[in-house]
Formats: structure tokens, sequence, C-alpha cells
């Protein structure tokens, strides 16, 4: 008899998510379906009533049932999951802040997908990133490897720390796209993710309340706390990454670099869209051009300091933002620029949106953004990229001209 | 992080917003001003039920599978199920809530599979004896009902009955089609492992004064029926057999064949039991009655059973005359319209002037009603017309030691109503015998309607359907013509019933009290309000799936108590 330590199988990122809740040996689910996130939860509830997961599946009207439920069940210790995607993220909102504030570890898979309207079911960070001050941590997977991966550290971090996590995987760029990815037999994963034992939870015998009135002389203070978990969760997110290494031979950090040893041009990426940027890039760097990677996989956390680390010596940067802030600019460009501040050498940043609504990003598209940032020494904070002309001249209905003008 | 200075926390502030003390600390309950009173209540089947039968809680034990709890709620109030669940028109589907949701439950189908189930299993004898004894006189449905109670009660109890072999109209008039001998046999045969002594072929009375049964015993119970059978009262009666004199010929094997056309007269049940027997005898049976379908005492399924077997009927007839034409029967029948309202509630039938007509046929068969002999009973319980009198919730009468129940009382009615007088007589006969004073008599709680059901907790499942023969083949047979269900089908039949008004301990009221004030008690220990933490909020009321919780306005509950 041989033990399998690992079998490596053909799976989609949705197939992936569930395939990680299922090693986690999660044991409650409250999930309501959406595109492009549901297979996740169909194959969750195939694995929990064919007995392969011993979790209970909740059956819930809305996203923002889902979470309500989720929140009680973290309350009382369960390891708890849920997924969603765009519209139903948003209607998740007010109990996004419920649970972190509560502090309740609970993980969430988001596939990326854009708000309407227009309708669109296709990619975009924009979902996620709206929900950045709620007190979740948000991890952005590049592969379907690191969504299976992601959703078992988010655990052995968001247990450590007390912060619900959000694992973020693009709406069918990885959710509908299959390639190989290592499944880990169960007793390794038991030995990396042990049982969860909740240092706070509530005990029918003994009511508690959770998230009662705080007073003024108070609130701060909880807040404080809040601020305090994140802080130590960028640390605690680096050694179990690095725990995960040792188990499994893969490591995940805050902010991924590559080919940044002697680079003078620094594109800065989120989510799949590093794949695309990597390939581009090795093929400039044969063509001589000092063009380096850095991927943000964790977006909060935000990683000043890693990010000022990797940009020393960097001339200038192209943050890729597959997001906007309406009447800002793109989100992760706002960031990366408000970390370098307080720097006393920095590069120049450029800021492109492009991608938004599933729009496809090329190599091409690559390496036109690297010929373009060369050319702006001093940095420019909105590029519109891939709309097929300058913002000045994407057309106007003729009777809303005056209107426009 | 960018963050530096970050000031210092209060040491006593706790890291994540959970309340360091117990939230019992907050007394919400003084927020109230309308209180949940969780309390039990009546099913309509219950209610409707002419035992009273706890049938909610039998169906419970049941769909668990639990056989000997289900048996042991329904053999309480009702001894003979696999009669009952083959005879009994079963009043209690009617009303049934889950009716007015999908259908109703097929309370008679489980009712027959328990019925069958215990039929071989019980008879054990009393753990105790109390030395009395009582003597039931007669052996139909409710001389051996109060036989069964008074039995398991520790008395010895003996059976007089007049005719070779126990049962009564169980045994002589209901066809085998609807009741096959065995089932009688085999709950009589249940009786004699109890310890009931049967003595066939003596009639009190006659071979044996009723007052001499006291030598030998403490208390007397006479449910001797109603046998004497009402003739047409016209010219030509004598041409006409007596329905259950019909019935008892062909359940004894005497009449083994009938032909041609035989009208049967009347509308109750021995009516059509005469006419769906006729049928399988290979004869045409039409029934000629005085009044309108709407009328008609018979069961209404039954009536139902007749057309499908090919039973013809004539309404708004009555024969006036009846005489012998060249070896037919001619009968002379009178057109009738229905009048005034009599005492029964029915309208009145009053012949149409002139509307004679005649009606050949090869014979006739009056079952117009039947009536109790009153003769062997001492004149002290009998009224001005000689009809025996009891009191109706004990049987009790003028005479302490005697007791009197059934169609005696009644008139014809039917085995289920039989069956709860003897229940009750027993009741009370095993009181006397202790030297208690006669019970309360039982209060039914207030019935819960669908608007009490939470249908949100209830999936919709279609009815479980007992197995029939298919008319062509039942009009030829004596055989049973309905068939049992197994357990399966009876754990799943009973898994629908909604438990109107009965606590199954859910702890849905538990689970969603946002204040944690229900307290729940031993395993079947129905949910206790903690008043002083509830505030009154109703969710546990919407909550519950069955109707039990009801809200008081609190000011109302105080002048109360």
């Amino acid at each position: 008899m041989t033990i399998a330590w690992t079998e490596s199988r053909v799976l989609t990122g949705n197939e992936a998510v569930a395939e990680g809740v299922c090693l986690a040996r999660v044991q409650t689910i409250a999930a309501y379906p959406i595109t492009p996130q549901t297979q996740i939860v169909e194959r969750l509830a195939e694995m929990v009533a064919r007995g392969e997961l011993a979790a209970r599946f909740v059956n819930v009207e809305s996203e923002h049932s889902a979470m309500a439920a989720c929140f009680a069940a973290a309350a009382v210790g369960a390891r708890t999951f849920t997924a969603t995607s765009s519209q139903g993220l948003a209607l998740m909102h007010e109990m996004l802040h419920w649970t972190a504030g509560a502090r309740l570890p609970i993980v969430m898979a988001n596939v990326n997908r854009a708000l309407a309207p227009p309708w669109s079911v296709w990619a975009d960070h924009t979902d996620a990133l709206s929900q950045r001050d709620t007190g979740w941590m948000q991890v952005y997977a590049e592969s379907n490897q690191e969504v299976l991966d992601s959703i078992l550290l988010a655990y052995a971090v968001s247990e450590r720390v007390l912060l619900p996590t959000m694992v973020n995987l693009d709406g069918f760029l990885l959710s509908h796209t299959a390639e190989p990815v290592e499944v880990y037999a169960g007793h390794r994963v038991d030995l990396f993710l042990p049982d969860f034992e909740a240092p706070y939870r509530l005990r029918p015998g003994e009511p508690r309340a959770f998230g009662g009135l705080a007073d003024p002389g108070r609130y701060l203070e909880f807040r404080l706390r809040l601020q305090q978990a994140m802080a130590r969760a960028a640390g605690v997110i680096e050694e179990e990454g690095a725990r995960f290494a040792v188990a499994f031979g893969r490591g995940y950090g805050l902010l991924h670099a590559e080919m940044m040893e002697d680079a003078e041009t620094v594109l800065m990426v989120v989510g799949s869209m590093a794949t695309t940027a990597r390939a581009a890039i090795a093929q400039l760097r044969r063509e001589g051009r000092r063009v380096g990677l850095l991927r943000v996989r964790v977006m909060r956390p935000f990683p000043f300091g890693a990010i000022r680390r990797a940009l020393r010596g960097a001339r200038r940067v192209a943050v890729l933002d597959r997001n906007l802030s309406p009447g800002h600019h793109g989100i992760l460009h706002a960031e990366v620029k408000s970390a370098l501040f307080s720097e006393p050498a920095r590069p120049s940043v450029s800021g492109y949106v492009l991608g938004l609504g599933g729009r496809d990003v090329r190599p091409e598209d690559i390496a036109g953004i690297v010929a373009d940032v060369e050319r702006r020494e001093g940095g420019e904070d909105l590029i519109w990229w891939g709309t097929g002309a300058p913002p000045s001249e994407i057309p106007v209905p003729a009777e809303r001209r005056e209107a426009l003008a | 992080m960018s963050g530096s200075g970050i000031p210092a926390v209060p040491h006593d502030l706790p890291e994540v917003p959970l309340s360091s003390t117990d939230t019992r600390a907050n007394r919400t309950g003084s927020w109230r001003h309308v209180r949940p009173v969780i309390a039990e209540k009546a099913a309509p089947c219950h209610k409707a039920c002419l035992l009273h039968a706890p049938i909610p809680q039998v169906m419970t034990a049941l769909a668990r599978g639990d056989i000997p709890a289900a048996g042991a709620s329904l053999l309480n109030h009702n001894p003979f199920p696999a009669i009952t669940a083959r005879v009994c028109p079963h009043p209690c589907q009617v009303g049934c809530n889950r009716g007015r949701y999908d259908e109703p439950i097929n309370i008679r189908a489980v009712e027959r599979f328990l019925g069958d189930a215990l039929l071989h299993r019980k008879g054990a004898p009393p753990d105790v004896s109390t030395g009395r004894r009582v003597a039931v006189v007669g052996s139909g449905p409710a001389g051996l009902a109060a036989a069964f109670y008074l039995r398991a009660r520790g008395h010895d109890v003996t059976i007089y009955e007049r005719e070779a072999e126990p049962g009564g109209m169980l045994r002589d008039a209901i066809p085998a089609y609807r009741l096959p001998a065995e089932i009688l046999d085999a709950e009589i045969e249940g009786l004699r492992r109890m310890g009931v002594v049967f003595r066939c072929g003596v009639e009190i009375g006659s071979d044996m004064p009723l007052a001499d049964l006291l030598a030998a015993h403490d208390v007397v119970f006479a449910a001797t029926g109603a046998h004497g059978e009402r003739g047409l009262g016209a010219p030509g009666e004598e041409h006409l057999t007596r329905g259950l004199e019909f019935l008892r010929g062909v359940r004894r094997g005497e009449i083994t064949s009938a032909s041609g056309t035989v009208a049967v007269v009347g509308g109750g049940n021995v009516a059509i039991d005469v006419a769906r027997t006729l049928v399988r005898l290979g004869a045409r049976a039409v029934v000629l009655y005085r009044r309108t379908r709407k009328e008609m005492p018979a069961i209404e399924e039954e009536v139902e059973h007749a057309i499908a077997d090919g039973v013809t009927f004539e309404f708004l007839t009555l024969p006036v005359v009846a005489e012998r034409v060249d070896g037919h029967l001619r009968l002379t029948l009178v057109t009738m319209q229905l009048g005034e309202p009599d005492r029964s509630g029915r309208r009145r039938p009053v012949p149409v002037p002139g509307s004679e007509h005649s009606f050949e046929c090869d014979g006739a068969i009056a079952a117009i009603g039947e009536v109790a002999e009153t003769k062997f009973l001492p004149k002290e319980v009998l009224d001005e017309q000689g009809w025996a009198r009891a009191d109706k919730a004990t049987g009790a009468t003028a005479e302490g030691w005697l007791y009197l129940g059934g169609d005696l009382i009644t008139g014809p009615a039917t085995v289920s109503e039989a069956i709860a007088w003897g229940r009750r007589a027993a009741l009370a006969i095993d009181r006397r015998l202790r030297g208690e004073p006669p019970a309360a008599p039982e209060r039914l709680l207030p019935t819960v309607s669908i608007k009490g059901i939470n249908l949100d907790y209830f999936r919709r499942a279609p009815r479980t359907v007992q197995p029939a023969l298919p008319v062509e083949t039942r009009r030829l047979t004596f055989e049973e013509e309905i068939g049992g269900i197994d357990l399966v089908q009876a754990m799943e039949e009973a898994a629908r019933c909604f438990v109107c008004g009965t606590c199954t301990v859910c702890a849905n009221c538990w689970a969603f009290c946002p204040d944690a004030a229900i307290e729940l008690g031993a395993e079947d220990a129905i949910p206790r309000v903690t008043l002083d933490y509830c505030k009154g909020c109703g969710i546990c009321v919407v909550e519950c799936p069955r109707g039990i919780i009801a809200l008081v306005d609190e000011a109302k509950v105080e002048v109360r108590a």
C-alpha cells in the first residue's frame, strides 16, 4: 500500500476553492449561488450531501443572510465558509462590518466580477475593493493552485489574528478555467491546519452578547484593536506562508517580486493578470529591457513596508488597476502612492485602469504599457488603457453634446 | 504599518467585542407588555375522532418507527385499531389541517398498519389483580372494549354472549369484505390472552336472569346492541326479509347466492351492507330510500363504493304494499317529497298524492332501522317508552351495580361510538370498584386551525394510498377490498402529520429566541418561558410550527393570576 501525499488534478478555480474548503474540514457553510461562483456552492453541497465533508450546509435566501448565518456559526466556534461574487458581495456589505468587528475568523471566496449596471459577469476587482474598509483581510490569487492554497492559508491566518479573510479569484479567468492543481492528502493538511479552538465563543449555558453597545469611551479602542490585529496579520501572513512552504513546497507572502534585481521600470499587478505580465516582461528582458514585476497578493492588510522596500532603486512604476474608484483613480495606484509619500527618494508612479468588466489584457498591452510609462518621467495618475481611443475622443451622443461639453 | 504612536489600550478592554458579563444580567423581561403562553391544544383530528384518540402523539411516535410507543398511545383510547381501521368512517380525516395544504393525512391507513402490527402482540394479563368481578353482557364492540379496559385494570371480567360465537354485529352484520372474520377472531384471542372469560350461548334474561349475575359479580355492564328489526309496517311486509337476518345468514354461510333484482329498503349502513352483499351473491340490488342521498345516514364512502359496485338507488321512494305475483314480488311505491325538518334535523319525507306506481322484483329486504331489546332489564332503568336510559359520560344507571352502553342506549350507531361507550363505562366502573368518586368529564382543549400552523416548516408530500381490489374484481368476492400499507409507508405518512397543537420539543422557540428566554427541560418536557428575559417579541409564536404558543396581553395575564 502506498500513501498518496499529493494528487495532481485538473481543476477550475471554483473546484479548487471547494477542494480547499473540504481539506480545511470546514464545519459550517452558508452560501447563496451567483455567477460565476455557483459551482463552488454546488460542489460543496455535493460534498456535504455525499458525506465527504462533515459540514452543516445552510441554505439561505440571500447573501446578507448567508453572512448572518456565518456570523452565528463562527460565534459558536465553528470553522465557517461562504462564497460569493460582485452583487452578492455588495449585498453582504453590512454583515462584512459585523463579522470583522466581532472578530470572527470566517473565510470567504469572492469570485471577482464587475458590478452592474451595465450588467456584466466578467472579471473586475471593484467588487472586492469597494469592501476594503470593512475590516476583512483580502487575498488575490494568481492561479488555481494558489486559490486552493490560499483557502488553507486563510484559515491558518484568520484563526490566529481573529479577523475574517476574503480570498479573491478572477471570474472566468480562474473560476472557469481548468489547470493542473496539486490536491494534498487530508492528513497532511490536518497537520498544517488542526481543528480550531476558538478563544472566544458563545456557549448556550453561558449567554454572552457579541457586538453589544460600546459607549464613546470604548468604541475607539475596539477599532484600535481591529487595527492592531491587521498590523499583526501582516507578519502572521508571512509566517504562515513560510510554514506552508515547509509543509507543501510552495511559499506565499504579502507581495511577490520577480525580476526586480536591476529593474528601472516596475509593473504592479493583482490577480491572474500577473501571469500575462510575467510572460510579457520575460520577453522584454530578453530584449535587454530592465523591467520588473510586483504582484500585490494581499490588499488588506496593505503591505506598505514590503512595497517601499521593493521599490527602492526603481525609477518608475506602472500600477495596473482592474478597478476604479470613480472620482479618484485606480485604487491600488492611490494606495501605492500613499505608501511612497514618506519615502525620501521616490520613483514616479503612473496609474493604468484596464481590463474592467473582463476586457482581455494581452501580452501586447503589457509591452505597450511598459513603452508608455517609460515616456512619462513625471508620472500620470489616470491612464485609460485599452479603450481604443483617448478618453477625449470617446464619442458622445449628439443630443447630449452641449450638456456634456 | 505606517501608524506610530498608537495609544495604550485600557487594560480591562476585551480583545473582541464580546460582553464580559453573562447577558442574563440584563433582565429584558421588564420591557414586556405581551407574553407568550406555551399551552398544548387539540388537533382537529383528535377532536373529531369518535374515541378522541391522541392521533398527533401516535403519528409522532410512528414517524420515528417507535411502534410500541405509538401502539400504547393508540390502545389507550382505542383497544381494537385493526377493527376501527376497517369499519370506522374516520371523521378525523375530514378536518385534518394538512388537507388545506396538500392532502389530509391518511389516518385510516396508519391506524390499519398499527392495528395489524399489534394484532397478535397485545393481550398480556394484567400485572395486578383487584379480585373484583365484572360481568359484561353482550360481546359487540361496546362489550369487548369495556372488557379490554376493565381487564387491563386488573378486574376479573366474564363476557356473556347469546350467540355461539362472540363479536355481535362485528361478526354477524358487517360483511367480510369490510371486516374479515380472522381480524375479529384475533382481537378476541387477545382478550382471552388477557384473561377475559367468554361464556357464549347464554342469553341473559331467558337462560339466566340479569339479577343472577349479581350473585357472582360486583358490577354488570350490559351492551346488548340493537338487534330488533323494524318491519315495513305496510301490507305484505312478511314478504320482505330483514336486513340483519340476511347479513347474518350470509356470514354464517347459510345464504350463498342471490339472483334477479332485489329491492333493499332503507338508507342506513345495514341497507348499504345488504345491497353490496347482494351484488357479491349475484343479484342486482336496487336501494329504495324515502329521502335523498344527502339525508342518508349511511357512511358516505360506503355509498360511493356501492354505486361503483353497480348498486342503483331510487330516492324519494317508499314501498306501501308488497305482494307476491307469479313468483315475483310486486312493490307499490309512493314518490315522496321533503317537507319540514323533523326532530333529527332532516327534512321529513311526505307522500306525493297520486304518485303510486308498481315495482317488479325477485325479492326485497327491509333495512329500515334496528331497535334495542330491553325486556331483560329492570324497569328502574327504562323510561316510559321502555327505552334503556344511562348517563352518557359513564353508562351509570339508577341501579348502582348496572351500567349500560352502546347501541342499547343510542340505537344503531357506529362501531367506534360503541367502543367509546365501552371505554367510558369501563373507566367509570373501575373508579367505582376502587371506591373513587366519578372522574370529572374529559374536556377538550381549544382546537388549532390551519392558521396556527407555520407551513414553512412542512414540505409538500403526496398522501399514501391504501391498495384496493379493482371494482370489477371486488364485486365478485367477499375478500377484503382494501389492503394495508407497510412500515416504511406508515412512517412516511406519519411523518407528514403536522402534529397540530402537540409539542414535539422541536426547540424552534429555543433556537429563535433572541433573549435566550426559552428553557428546555427534560427530553419530552414542553419548553418554558423565562419571564425575567422574555421581552414579548413574539418570534417564538410565529416560529412554532404547530400553533402551541399564543401571545397574551400582559395586563390580562396578571388579572387572571
